[in-house]
């Protein structure tokens, strides 16, 4: 493969920005390769010599890559607060006790659809990504809703529910990986939370579920809210690394909120299980790109070297 | 990390933000330019200046926009931006007062 093309596949498996971005980039070191090859050549050098040479006195497409990412991974303050609206919405909705009243639920769907496709449809900003969770979440309770159903009629709908569920929900994060896998991470943050407090709460008479759920509420909204300012300290921060940190450390803190307010419902081994959902969850991500860059390499390896 | 990279750390931003003023450049431009001008002393590592006008565009102070060349390739040429100039006017009169008070400093008295 000529050094020129090895050089922009590889700063391009490093970058993880913005498409547009990317390809601007991406650009320029391309026309910089190509200025300081021909001048290479003027010295006396020969063409391919000069092309490898160039590429290696730009340094290592690595550092590159991650010196360009810190520069565009900093979101505006008001990306970081359009990425924790979502959560404060959920929050305010728990707060304010309003979960039965239908003009809300149907303001925060209808806010979380709109935000959802928008964001989708424009070139998938990082604030995107909190929103897109919310969208997954009726796809799971739906799930959850069909052990409800009576009879054999609950494994029937099951088998044909849940793998279309997990096909979206695959599809979406597959999608969402190829921009950044941290992406991906910070939309499923939701997903252990919701699931946790669903357990928490456990299952009984309406009545019943409805003073636990009462009583908890400010806890419910005390989770939400920490999910929010996650949210936005995750778009603020440059680093990598940082990003990561933050979603493990405040995902653990947050299930401890859960914890609170647990009726014994859960027990150690229903912990131990929402743990590991947490921990799979974020990091699942990151191996799926790893299989799919893979996956990406290898046809573009094939596609070099099959005859025109 | 040795004293004189610290010192280049420390001044790339006036240093772009100066010779864009000049004249809109592209990287490479820039990379000859500054060698040039300064008599070889300043030798950019060619990857790490990407990311430095990056940073800069993203403050606002530069706005890169692609331009054809007489021969037809494409290049992203920086133009400074009136954010830019009072940037720069700012940081030239603090090396001006900076320079001076280091000089006063570090030359042996005369007379």
């Amino acid at each position: 493969m000529p050094a020129k093309l090895n050089y922009t596949d590889n700063l391009k498996y490093y970058l993880r920005i913005d498409p547009t971005t990317e390809s601007d980039v991406v650009r320029e070191l391309d026309a910089h390769i190509e200025d300081k090859s021909h001048e290479l050549v003027e010295s006396g050098l020969p063409e391919e010599e000069a092309e490898a040479k160039a590429t290696q006195l730009l340094g290592s497409p690595r550092l590159v890559a991650q010196q360009m990412y810190e520069v565009y991974s900093q979101g505006s303050w008001r990306q970081a607060i359009f990425a924790a609206l979502p959560h404060f919405l959920v929050a305010a909705l728990f707060a304010l006790r309003c979960w039965q009243n239908t003009i809300w639920l149907l303001g925060i769907l209808g806010a979380v659809i709109c935000f959802a496709i928008y964001g989708w449809c424009h070139g998938k900003p990082a604030w995107l990504f909190p929103w897109l969770g919310y969208c997954l979440l009726p796809v799971i309770a739906v799930g959850i809703l069909l052990i409800y159903l009576p009879g054999g009629w609950a494994w029937f709908a099951a088998a044909a529910y849940i793998p279309l569920a997990l096909l979206v929900i695959f599809s979406v994060t597959k999608q969402t990986i190829r921009r950044d896998w941290l992406f991906a991470s910070l939309m499923l943050l939701p997903i252990p939370i919701v699931l946790g407090w669903i357990l928490a709460l456990g299952v009984g008479s309406k009545f019943l579920w409805l003073e636990q759920l009462y009583e908890v509420a400010p806890l419910i909204s005390l989770s939400f809210a920490v999910l929010a300012i996650t949210a936005a300290i995750f778009i603020r921060i440059r680093q990598r690394w940082a990003k990561v940190g933050v979603l493990f450390v405040i995902e653990i803190l947050i299930l401890v909120i859960v914890a609170l307010g647990d009726r014994n419902t859960i027990g150690f081994g229903g912990w131990l299980l929402l743990a590991l959902l947490a921990s799979f969850l974020l990091l699942v991500p990151a191996l799926l790109d790893r299989k799919i860059r893979q996956a990406g390499e290898k046809s573009v390896k094939l596609s070099h070297k099959s005859p025109l | 990390m040795n004293y004189e990279r610290e010192l280049l750390k420390g001044s790339t931003d006036s240093l772009l933000l100066c010779l864009i003023n000049h004249q809109p450049m592209y990287g490479y431009q820039i990379i000859k330019e500054l060698e040039k001008r300064s008599n070889g002393y300043f030798q950019f590592k060619e990857g790490t200046l990407y990311p430095a006008l990056h940073r800069l565009e993203k403050a606002g102070v530069i706005q890169g926009k692609w331009q054809k060349l007489p021969g037809g390739q494409e290049r992203r040429y920086y133009y400074i931006t009136p954010k830019g100039e009072k940037a720069l006017a700012e940081r030239l009169a603090a090396w001006q007062d900076f320079s001076t008070a280091v000089a006063l400093i570090m030359q042996p008295a005369t007379g």
